[in-house]
C-alpha cells in the first residue's frame, strides 16, 4: 500500500524545487489559451520561467500549475513525444471535443493513469468506456498495456494516449479549463468560476492504477479541486481517494458525476410501441394469461436504496413458458424495483401504474387493471417468435429507464409464477397498497407548503391556470398533486411548476398569497385572484379538459354537478355541452367551475359555500359510479340521509321539478345561508 | 399618426447581433442589429427597437424547392454561391438564408459537402447569413458541427433547435460562435420551455432567436400570429425566456393551392401577394426577420414594413 497522504506531501516538496530549478522558455502551439490552466487560474500568460514561478506562488503553490509549468518547459526543450502520443492537444480539436459533449455524443471525460494489473484488465476497462459514451484520455503504462492486448487507441475509438508517463495527464486537466473557456463563458483568472464550472458541469473522472511518481500523486489528488473524483484501483490509501475494484471503477465514478447511458433500444423479440397500446388479445389468441380471477397476481413497483438494484437485471421465479401448457391461466407476481437519487417512495404508485401501459406497448402483451386484480395475457404469435415471460421484465425495465432517465438511476424486475411464491409475495403487496391508500388519503392541503400548477391547456385556453392541491385535483381528472411533483421532477421547466402557497388570505375560500401571485403572473396578468375552495368568488379558471361542471342554481339555493358523459337537458336549462362552451377558454366565472369527478369526494369541495350540503342534483350514472365512495364520505359528515336527497334526471329535468321535490325531501340546501 | 401604446410594459426584448465583420473576426462588411423592442411593433414615433428585417432565402438543392422560384430564377439555382451572390446584389435583402435542403432529401448520407457549400456561399457574398442545417437527430451531429466549422467567427444563425433535437445546433453554436432559432410548433409553453433547455446546456439568451412556426396565409397563418402576440406581449410584461427576436418564415407559403394551381400567366404575381401578405402582418405581430423566397416580394415588402415604421399606415398612401 502507498500513502497518499505522504507522497503528496513529498510530491509537492519535489515540484516545489523543480519549480526553483526551471528555466527557459515555453509555449504551447496552435492555441489562444497559453499554458491553460495556468491561463484559467491567474488571467496571465506564461511564457518564460519567472513567469511560471509568479503564477505558481499566485495559486499558492497550485501542483497542477506546477506540473503544467514543467511539461509544457520539458516538451519545448525535448520536442513532442512520437506517435501514438498526442502531448497537448490543439484548440481545433478541442472545439470538436465540447462540440460532442454539448452534443451528446460523448457523455462524460475520464482519465486513466499508471498501470493496470494486467493487459486484459485495461482492455476489459476501455471497452465499458466505449460502449458507455465516454471520451477516455490515457496516461502512462496503460497505453502500453493495451497496445499488447491488441486494443486499437486513438481519437476516433475515443482513446486518447495523452504521454507514456502518468505526468502527462496534466492535459486533461488543461483540456477541461479551456472547455470551460470556450464554452462555459469562464473569464481567465476567475479561479472561483472555473471550479464551480468544473464542478457542476464537466462531467470528468480519473481513474488511477500503479505507477505514479510522489509529484504526480500530488498532481493527481489536486484534480479534486475541480470535483474530479479520483478512484484508485490498487495500491493507493488515501482518505480522500475513493478505492474500487477495476471492474467497477466506470460505474462508480459515473454515478458519482450522475452521468447516465440512455437505453433506446430494447432487446426483446417483440415491437414496443404505444401504437400497440390499444390492441387486445382475445382468448383464442392468447398462449397464457395471468390474473383476470383466473389465478393469483399482482403488480408492484417498490423503490429501493441505491446499490440494491442492479439495473437490467430480470429474474424469472418458476415455470418459464416452455413449461407452460398453451392456453393456461398462471399465477404472476411482477415487482419492479427501482433506484434513483431523485426517487421518493410517494411517486411509487404513479410509476407503477405506467406498468399497465408498458406492457400493452408491446406488440403481444396485454395488461388491464392494477395492483392484486391485473390481469396480463402474451399472444401465441409473440411466443411463436420467442418472446417468454423473461421479456415482460426486459420491456418494463427497459421502458421504464427511457421514459424517467431522470428519475431513475437503475431498474430491475422479478415475476414469479409459482403459486406458492405469488400469494405469499402478495400479502406484502397488499399491506404496502393500503398504506399507500392511507397516506395518499391522509393527505391534506394543510400537510404541505407547495401546490404544482399546471397551464398544459394553454395552447388553447391562454390564460388558463390550474392549481393542484393534493386535495384538489386537476381539473381535468388526469393530474393528482403527487403526479404534478412529480412531473416537475422530470422536466423542471414543463407545464406543471411549484406553487408555494404563501400566506392565508382567506381560509374558508382557500385563497392564498402565493397562490395568487402565481396565478396573476402564469395568467399573463388576467387572473388577479383565485381561491381553490370557493366557486361564487374567484373562482378557478376553466380550460376546456374539466370532468365534470358544477354550478350554482339560485332557485334551489344550491349547486348542481354534471359530468362531460351525460349528454341530456339539466335543471340549469343547459346541457354539459353548451355550459362548457361558456364557462372554457380560461375565463374565470363565479358561480361555475370545472372540476374532477374525485373532487366531489374532496372535504374542499364547496367549502366556502357550506359544503356538500349544497349539492342538489347529478346525472345517476355519475351517482352510480360514486356511489360507495359518495355514501361513505357523506356518513363520515353523518349526512347519510343526503344520498337519497340529492336528485338525478330520474327524478328532475327542470328547475321546477326540482324544486318541487328538494321540498319534498326535505334537502338541506333549502335551508342554508341565501347564496346571492 | 404614429400609434401609442396604454400598456405599462415592464419588460424589454433582448437586442441579438447578426453576423461578424472583420473587426470582430468574421467576412461580413457589416453585422446587423435585432431586438430592443420595448413596446408592440411599430408603436411610438419612432417605434421602439430595431426595424425588422428581410432575409432571402436559398437553398442548395433546388428539387426541394418551389416552383415558382425556380421556374423564375432559372439555372442559377443550381448553384447556390452564384445564386447568393445575385440575391445579394440585384434583390436587395438585409440578410441571407440557405436552407441545406440537400441534407432534407432521402437517403442522405454523406454531410462532407455541407461545410463546401456554407464556405462558397459565405465566400461570395458579405451580408450575414442564417443557415438552415438537417431536421434528423441522426444526421444533426455531422451536418452542424460541419456547418459551424465552415462558418466559424461569421456569428451564423443556425437553424433550426427543436425540443427533441436542439443540443447538434446549440452545440455548433457555442463550439464555433454562432446563434440559435429555437423553433417551436406555434406553441408558447413549448417556446419558453426550449429556450429554458438552451440555456441550462449553457446558450445565451443573447444568442437565440424565436421562431414560433408560421403557417401560410389562409394555411394557419391566424395561429402563428396570435401565438406570436402572445410571445411579444409575455415579454413585454416581463418574462425573460420568451425575450427574444423572433424570426418568421412561411416554407409553405409558395406551395399553397391558390398560387401552385394559380394561371401560369399569375403565377408570379399570385406567389408575391401571398408571400407578401404572409410576412408583413408577422412583423406586426413581432417578428424581427421575416424570410421570403421570390425576389419580386422584396420591394413591396420594404414598402410595406418602411410606412409602418414611418407611421404612415392608410394616410401615406
Amino acid at each position: 500500500m502507498i500513502s497518499v497522504d505522504d507522497a503528496i506531501v513529498s510530491g509537492k516538496r519535489s515540484l516545489d524545487s523543480r519549480m526553483e530549478q526551471l528555466s527557459g522558455v515555453f509555449s504551447y502551439e496552435e492555441t489562444a489559451y497559453h499554458l491553460p490552466v495556468t491561463y484559467a487560474l491567474t488571467g496571465k500568460a506564461v511564457h518564460t520561467a519567472n513567469e511560471a514561478r509568479e503564477a505558481y506562488q499566485a495559486t499558492e503553490r497550485n501542483p497542477l500549475v506546477a506540473c503544467e509549468c514543467l511539461v509544457a518547459a520539458e516538451t519545448a526543450a525535448r520536442g513532442k513525444e512520437p506517435a501514438p502520443y498526442t502531448g497537448f492537444i490543439p484548440d481545433a480539436v478541442l472545439r470538436t471535443l465540447g462540440y460532442s459533449l454539448v452534443d451528446g455524443s460523448i457523455l462524460g471525460l475520464v482519465l486513466v493513469s499508471g498501470k493496470p494489473p494486467s493487459p486484459d484488465a485495461a482492455a476489459a476497462l476501455c471497452r465499458e468506456l466505449q460502449e458507455k459514451y465516454m471520451l477516455t484520455f490515457l496516461s502512462g503504462e496503460i497505453i502500453s498495456s493495451l497496445g499488447e492486448a491488441g486494443v486499437k487507441v486513438g481519437a476516433e475509438y475515443r482513446l486518447v494516449p495523452l504521454g507514456s508517463r502518468p505526468s502527462s495527464g496534466i492535459h486533461f486537466i488543461d483540456i477541461l479549463a479551456r472547455v470551460a473557456m470556450m464554452f462555459g463563458g469562464v473569464t481567465p483568472g476567475d479561479a472561483g468560476r472555473l471550479l464551480s464550472y468544473a464542478k457542476e458541469r464537466a462531467k470528468a473522472i480519473s481513474i488511477v492504477f500503479p505507477g505514479l511518481s510522489e509529484e504526480e500523486t500530488a498532481v493527481h489528488d489536486a484534480f479534486r479541486l475541480l470535483g474530479i473524483p479520483i478512484l484508485s484501483a490498487g495500491e493507493y490509501e488515501g482518505e480522500q481517494w475513493i478505492r474500487v475494484s477495476p471492474a467497477d471503477a466506470v460505474k462508480t465514478g459515473m454515478d458519482l458525476k450522475g452521468i447516465k447511458v440512455s437505453v433506446t433500444a430494447i432487446p426483446i423479440p417483440m415491437a414496443c410501441s404505444p401504437a400497440f397500446e390499444g390492441k387486445s388479445i382475445r382468448k383464442e389468441d392468447m398462449y397464457v394469461e395471468f390474473g383476470g380471477g383466473r389465478s393469483p397476481a399482482f403488480e408492484l413497483l417498490r423503490c429501493r436504496p441505491e446499490g440494491e438494484v442492479m439495473d437490467g437485471m430480470v429474474r424469472v421465479i418458476g415455470p418459464e413458458i416452455g413449461d407452460l401448457k398453451e392456453g393456461s391461466a398462471v399465477p404472476l407476481g411482477l415487482i419492479v424495483e427501482v433506484a434513483g437519487k431523485n426517487m421518493r417512495r410517494e411517486y411509487e404508485p404513479v410509476l407503477e401504474r405506467r406498468i399497465h401501459n408498458f406492457i400493452n406497448y408491446g406488440e403481444g402483451s396485454w395488461h388491464v387493471a392494477q395492483r392484486d386484480i391485473i390481469w396480463v395475457r402474451i399472444s401465441k404469435e409473440a411466443v411463436a417468435r420467442g418472446v417468454r415471460i423473461e421479456h415482460l421484465g426486459k420491456l418494463l425495465a427497459a421502458k421504464f429507464r427511457i421514459d424517467f432517465p431522470d428519475l431513475l438511476d437503475s431498474v430491475q424486475v422479478t415475476l414469479i409464477t409459482d403459486e406458492q411464491n405469488v400469494v405469499a409475495a402478495r400479502k406484502d403487496a397488499e399491506r404496502i397498497y393500503e398504506e399507500r391508500d392511507e397516506r395518499i388519503r391522509g393527505m391534506k392541503d394543510t400537510d404541505v407548503d407547495t401546490y404544482y400548477s399546471c397551464t398544459l391547456c394553454q395552447t388553447f385556453a391562454p390564460n388558463h391556470v390550474c392549481i393542484i392541491t393534493p386535495e384538489r385535483p386537476a381539473l381535468c381528472g388526469a393530474i393528482s398533486w403527487l403526479d404534478g411533483r412529480i412531473a416537475y421532477e422530470i422536466s423542471p421547466a414543463g407545464a406543471n411548476q411549484p406553487v408555494p402557497k404563501g400566506k392565508e388570505i382567506d381560509a374558508a375560500r382557500g385563497e392564498f398569497e402565493g397562490v395568487n401571485r402565481f396565478v396573476k403572473k402564469a395568467s399573463h396578468g388576467e387572473v388577479e385572484r383565485c381561491s381553490l375552495y370557493s366557486i361564487m368568488e374567484y373562482p378557478m379558471t376553466c380550460c376546456g379538459c374539466f370532468e365534470c361542471i358544477a354550478l350554482m342554481l339560485p332557485e334551489v339555493n344550491g349547486f348542481m354537478v354534471v359530468n362531460r358523459e351525460y349528454k341530456g337537458e339539466t335543471p340549469s336549462g343547459m346541457s354539459f355541452s353548451t355550459l362548457a362552451g361558456t364557462i372554457g377558454g380560461g375565463a374565470q366565472t363565479p358561480g361555475f367551475a370545472g372540476i374532477s369527478k374525485n373532487f366531489i369526494l374532496s372535504d374542499r369541495f364547496l367549502q366556502a359555500e357550506g359544503g356538500i350540503s349544497r349539492l342538489v342534483w347529478m346525472p345517476s350514472a355519475l351517482k352510480d359510479e360514486l356511489s360507495g365512495r359518495l355514501r361513505q364520505k357523506l356518513a363520515e359528515r353523518g349526512l347519510s340521509s343526503l344520498y337519497d336527497q340529492i336528485a338525478t334526471e330520474k327524478e328532475a329535468v327542470t328547475i321546477e321539478e326540482l324544486a318541487g321535490l328538494l321540498s319534498r325531501t326535505g334537502h338541506p340546501a333549502l335551508t342554508m345561508k341565501q347564496l346571492l | 399618426m404614429a400609434l401609442s401604446t396604454l400598456a405599462d410594459w415592464t419588460g424589454e426584448i433582448g437586442t441579438v447581433v447578426l453576423g461578424a465583420s472583420r473587426k470582430d473576426g468574421g467576412t461580413r462588411t457589416a453585422s446587423i442589429v435585432i431586438g430592443g423592442e420595448r413596446d408592440l411593433p411599430y408603436i411610438g414615433n419612432p417605434p421602439s427597437g430595431h426595424k425588422p428585417l428581410i432575409a432571402y432565402e436559398l437553398c442548395d438543392d433546388p428539387s426541394l424547392w418551389p416552383a415558382p422560384v425556380t421556374g423564375h430564377l432559372g439555372d442559377i439555382t443550381g448553384d447556390p454561391a452564384a445564386w447568393a451572390k445575385k440575391a445579394e446584389q440585384d434583390f436587395g435583402p438585409d440578410l441571407l438564408k440557405l436552407v441545406l435542403t440537400s441534407t432534407r432529401v432521402r437517403g442522405f448520407t454523406d454531410p462532407v459537402p455541407v461545410s463546401a457549400t456554407v464556405e462558397a456561399v459565405l465566400q461570395a457574398t458579405s451580408l450575414p447569413l442564417i443557415v438552415e442545417g438537417s431536421i434528423d437527430p441522426e444526421l444533426d451531429s455531422e451536418v452542424f458541427r460541419r456547418i459551424g466549422e465552415a462558418g466559424e467567427g461569421e456569428r451564423l444563425l443556425l437553424g433550426t433547435a427543436e425540443a427533441g433535437r436542439y443540443r447538434s445546433v446549440a452545440a455548433a453554436a457555442m463550439a464555433y460562435g454562432h446563434l440559435v432559432i429555437a423553433q417551436s410548433p406555434i406553441d408558447i409553453n413549448l417556446a419558453k420551455q426550449l429556450n429554458i433547455l438552451l440555456r441550462e446546456i449553457g446558450l445565451p439568451h443573447d444568442r437565440i432567436v424565436i421562431d414560433p412556426y408560421t403557417g401560410a396565409l389562409g394555411y394557419g397563418f391566424e395561429y402563428s400570429y396570435s401565438v406570436m402576440e402572445r410571445i411579444r406581449t409575455s415579454a413585454l410584461k416581463g418574462d425573460t425566456d420568451l425575450a427574444m427576436p423572433m424570426i418568421s418564415s412561411a416554407p409553405d407559403t409558395l406551395s399553397v393551392k391558390e398560387v401552385r394551381e394559380a394561371d401560369p400567366a399569375r403565377m408570379a404575381e399570385m406567389a408575391v401577394a401571398w408571400e407578401l401578405y404572409s410576412m408583413l402582418p408577422s412583423t406586426v405581430a413581432g417578428a424581427s426577420v421575416v424570410c421570403v423566397r421570390h425576389p419580386s416580394t422584396i420591394r413591396p415588402l420594404r414598402e410595406g414594413i418602411d410606412a409602418f415604421w414611418e407611421g404612415k399606415g392608410e394616410e401615406g398612401r
